[in-house]
């Protein structure tokens, strides 16, 4: 937003809970006035979730919230929350983690997560309240990611950011369910359920799952009141497409699956809402509503989707109000809680879900298929940490080799196919980088510079290697066409054991021809964007693509002697 | 109609859950009468789905750190 134009002169009397907090109205909030009921609403929710005396303290939850800013890059919040991490006694617990866990990746956050906590001797209600922080932090962040207030005269400028050690998530949890077991019927008659039973229909698993305090679950759904269901700006039809495209982009089944269903209450049917999970942009929505999703689209939580920053200009020139931009972004902060609600207590879906996200729909809503003229070059998220090491500062290497050792010895691995060598080229490659950062210019990300390394220093292994220690390779046909044709196994992946699986799809990459073994690990394996594996290996798009595809078909028949079904019922 | 082959040179869009609207009804439209051509997709996702989830490539968690600390302390050999 432009910051003048959003900053009223309410007279901060009207929100006593946030004036005692913060000892004054932060711009924060008076760039919401166009809403005061949102102010307001998310004044009770700060109210119950941060000042109030629970089971954490307010240094623990202190600890929260700094990280959640942290992590987020938001400087605002950094000033507004108002603690140097290094002056907080609570930042190396587990707590400390699984919040930082859930800002980053919150997707990836399982039982096991709740469990490390409980075994750390955190109740279950606990765990609850470091949700709830953690999600007040991220729509905070959100807020000021859209609204872009001025830093008040009151707050001190943030030091420079901290690093934060977040490891890169690993499993994706494979089976959906609830982390915490609180009770879920002490307010079964409460009017909290009275608004969720009218609006939704019936009490969703997300807020039921929270009923065992209920006044946050009031004040949640005051939140929904004031943010979500008025029509006076958006109306609720494009409130709940804001919510279904942060959802999706958030990768959250869960929330993509509730907003769905109440836009087809709605009148939108599902197969609508389901082009606009997968790509809003060639949904049957009107241009004014595509840019809407467009912009909010950019203020989801999930790190690595965009690194755009919400245009407030945009959206006047397509029409829209100073009231409906500040709402857009309220809903834009709304989705993001609770889909962090959602992501840290594993609320299981209420209706089947149409999409199942998984961790390869990472990409999903990459900038792959924007037009030229509209495509700007993402930030790299190591640019701070490269721009260090090149100015001398040789121990912030270090970080870098931590985020990506994975990923290269993964790329590899597979590439010469052999663990020692791999271990080898992983470390020539690193010592590769460091001995060249002064040459890379930044016109591609430092991960897809990376990766380039990687490719030639394994080539260069290959090309070294007795032809004698490779498997046969596949034959490179062009002509190739798929020659196994019957029917899978419903679930192949159940029929061996991991160990027998890894090495019958190790074996298999291995075999096929180098250019398209390459392809598919940078793909499949890497999950590099068809973008970042067509810069690495210096290919057209096009030309990548058909790479990719032909590995996989030649994938497909090397393993579909394992997995065709028996009972050939069906051809 | 598309024909297989048409097909079988499209369809890798439409795996990756990229292709045009157009296209995509396109490759929908065979599908519906190809029972082969559906026997490749869904084997052809099975696959993608096996490899990414393989972790036969991976690097053990306790592997990191021998490799950052080999690799850090080799750079500062190099630069004292």
């Amino acid at each position: 937003m432009s910051q003048s134009s959003t900053i009223s002169n309410d007279p901060p009397g009207s929100y006593p809970q946030l004036i005692a907090l913060y000892g004054f109205l932060p711009n924060l909030f008076r760039a919401q006035s166009a809403i005061p009921q949102a102010i307001e609403a998310e004044q009770q929710v700060i109210n119950i979730v941060v000042v109030r005396q629970g089971r954490l303290s307010r240094s623990q939850k202190d600890a929260i919230l700094n990280a959640v800013a942290t992590v987020r890059s938001c400087d605002y919040c950094r000033a507004l929350f108002g603690h140097s991490l290094a002056a907080l006694p609570d930042r190396n617990s587990g707590l400390f983690d699984f919040s930082l866990k859930l800002a980053k990746h919150g997707p990836w956050v399982s039982e096991s997560d709740v469990l490390i906590l409980k075994h750390s001797g955190f109740d279950e209600r606990a765990i609850l309240e470091a949700i709830v922080t953690t999600g007040v932090g991220v729509m905070l962040c959100t807020l000021a990611d859209g609204l872009r207030p001025r830093l008040d005269t009151e707050l001190r400028s943030p030091a420079s950011s901290e690093l934060l050690n977040v490891p890169d998530p690993i499993d994706w949890p494979k089976t959906p369910g609830t982390h915490l077991g609180l009770p879920t019927d002490s307010t079964a008659d409460s009017p909290a359920y009275a608004v969720l039973r009218e609006q939704f229909g019936y009490v969703p698993n997300l807020y039921r799952l929270q009923s065992a305090v209920p006044e946050l679950l009031d004040a949640e759904v005051r939140l929904l009141e004031s943010v979500l269901f008025p029509e006076d700006g958006l109306n609720r039809v494009q409130k709940e497409c804001v919510l279904l495209a942060i959802s999706a982009a958030n990768l959250n089944t869960y929330c993509a699956t509730l907003h769905s269903q109440v836009l087809n209450i709605l009148g939108v049917p599902l197969e609508e809402s389901d082009r606009i999970v997968e790509d809003h942009r060639h949904s049957g929505i009107s241009g004014t509503d595509r840019a809407l999703l467009d912009e909010t689209r950019k203020l989801a939580s999930l790190p690595g989707r965009s690194n755009q920053r919400f245009e407030t200009e945009r959206l006047r020139t397509q029409g829209f109000t100073e009231r409906q931009i500040v709402e857009a972004v309220v809903v834009s902060g709304l989705a993001n809680f609770l889909n962090t609600l959602q992501a840290g207590i594993g609320a299981t879906a209420d209706f089947p879900p149409r999409k199942v996200f998984g961790p390869k729909d990472l990409y999903l809503f990459s900038d792959r298929s924007r037009p030229i003229s509209d495509a700007t070059f993402p930030e790299d998220p190591d640019s701070a940490l490269v721009a260090r090491v090149r100015e001398g500062n040789i121990d912030v290497f270090e970080e870098l080799v931590r985020r990506h050792s994975r990923r290269i010895f993964g790329t590899l691995a597979g590439l010469v196919g052999n663990i020692e060598d791999a271990h080898d080229a992983t470390q020539e490659v690193f010592l590769k980088a460091f001995e060249n950062i002064g040459r890379f210019q930044g016109r591609s990300k430092f991960s897809t510079w990376l990766t380039s390394i990687a490719i030639n220093t394994g080539t260069d292994f290959l090309r070294q290697r007795k032809p004698s220690e490779s498997l046969e390779e596949m034959q490179d046909d062009e002509g190739f066409r798929p020659r196994q044709v019957q029917k899978w196994a419903d679930d192949p992946e159940r029929l061996l054991a991991a160990s027998q699986m890894n090495e019958l799809v190790r074996e298999a990459v291995l075999r096929l021809p180098e250019k398209y073994r390459i392809a598919v690990l940078l793909r499949d394996i890497n999950q590099l964007s068809t973008e970042e594996a067509a810069a690495v290996l210096e290919l057209s798009i096009p030309a990548l693509k058909a790479r990719v595809l032909r590995g996989r078909l030649m994938l497909r028949e090397s393993l579909a002697p394992h997995f065709i079904r028996q009972d050939k019922t069906d051809a | 109609m598309l024909s297989c082959a048409d097909f079988l040179a499209e369809f890798g869009d439409y795996i990756d859950e990229t292709a045009s609207s157009d296209l995509r009804a396109h490759l929908e439209e065979h599908l519906r009468e190809c029972k082969t051509c559906r026997v490749i997709v869904d084997s052809t996702r099975k696959t993608i789905d096996i490899v990414t989830e393989s972790g036969c490539f991976t690097l053990p968690a306790e592997s990191v750190d021998p490799i950052v600390s080999a690799v850090m302390a080799r750079i500062r050999q190099r630069t004292t």
